[in-house]
């Protein structure tokens, strides 16, 4: 005790005491309270509980489970006509013919084509 | 894109987990003196071991990433409530008891081993036999709940008065007050057969 200088002699012997009794508890009593501190000690992981794979495993399938059924309900996504979205971009990137086009210095030509397609669209 | 050293030292990494060794040395340190609490206040060896692996069970799941210094007090805090609780329920299966046709005789919310008698030969007669330890503990488990918690978590496990006040829930201020109580009564009964 920090204050044990300002105990009496009474509490000093007291305290003796029970701590001699601590010391010598059996060995059966002893044996069972290093279990129960194994025990105890095994429940003490090295990661939060709720980043346990054992744990985070069934809510993942659940949860992947659950976008497959919705995807399935709701079936293939439509898109409003005129709408561009990032798979047009992706495809645009991807399509050598455009990437040339892209690069094509020769402007008039590429108005010209532009200006032939308005009026083919304007003719029907 | 230039790659800066310097933005990724400075993220702070998660605190170094307390580990199982330090807790296991933590525990082995409190155990036995923790048991031998809990059985005055029990005088049960059973209830007493239950109580003990319950607060090393709720230390190690809930407070073990607390710092080890605060360890001790939370421990005891863990270990004070199970006891409370265990006498809490043998008082309720004394009075479920009492409305039973062999239950007991009268209603009475004490715990009923503190009711029982005690076939004790009385402190002179085991001082005698050079059984003062056991007089004492004894004594000590005859006290009112809090004047015999302040009593043993000062004495026994040699808390100072804030740990003490931190483990029983209560102000510095009323530690003091059950612990010189709990000096008094105990020096009253004992204090010619321990001088």
């Amino acid at each position: 005790m920090s204050n044990e200088q300002q105990q009496t002699p009474f509490e000093r012997r007291a305290g003796e005491l029970l701590r001699d009794s601590a010391d010598s508890l059996d060995a059966a009593t002893r044996s069972r309270l290093t279990q129960a501190r194994h025990a105890a000690l095994d429940g003490v992981s090295s990661r939060p509980a709720w980043l346990d794979f054992r744990v985070l495993a069934p809510g993942g399938a659940v949860a992947a489970a659950a976008v497959v059924a919705v995807l399935m309900w709701t079936g293939p996504m439509q898109r409003p006509a005129g709408e561009t979205g990032a798979f047009d971009d992706i495809e645009l990137l991807a399509d050598a013919d455009a990437y040339e086009i892209s690069q094509e210095t020769d402007l008039d030509f590429i108005e010209w084509a532009a200006a032939m397609g308005e009026q083919d669209v304007a003719g029907t | 894109m230039s790659f800066c050293p310097a933005t990724y030292a400075s993220v702070t990494l998660p605190t170094v987990e307390p580990t199982a060794h330090a807790l296991n040395t933590f525990l082995a340190s409190v155990e036995r003196r923790a048991y031998r609490m809990a059985q005055i206040a029990l005088r049960h060896e059973e209830d007493a071991l239950d109580a003990v692996q319950d607060a090393m069970l709720q230390l190690a799941r809930r407070y073990a990433r607390r710092p080890s210094e605060e360890w001790r007090p939370i421990f005891y805090r863990i270990l004070q409530n199970r006891i409370r609780d265990l006498q809490r329920r043998r008082a309720v299966r004394s009075r479920v008891l009492a409305f039973l046709p062999w239950g007991g005789e009268g209603e009475d919310d004490s715990d009923p081993v503190e009711r029982a008698p005690d076939p004790a030969p009385g402190p002179a007669a085991e001082v005698e036999g050079g059984e003062i330890g056991v007089a004492l503990q004894r004594a000590v488990s005859l006290l009112p709940a809090r004047q015999r918690e302040a009593f043993l978590l000062r004495n026994l496990e040699g808390l100072d008065v804030a740990e003490t006040a931190a483990a029983m829930g209560c102000s510095e201020g009323s530690v003091k007050t059950h612990y010189s109580r709990a000096v008094h009564a105990l020096r009253e009964q004992l204090g010619e057969f321990m001088s």
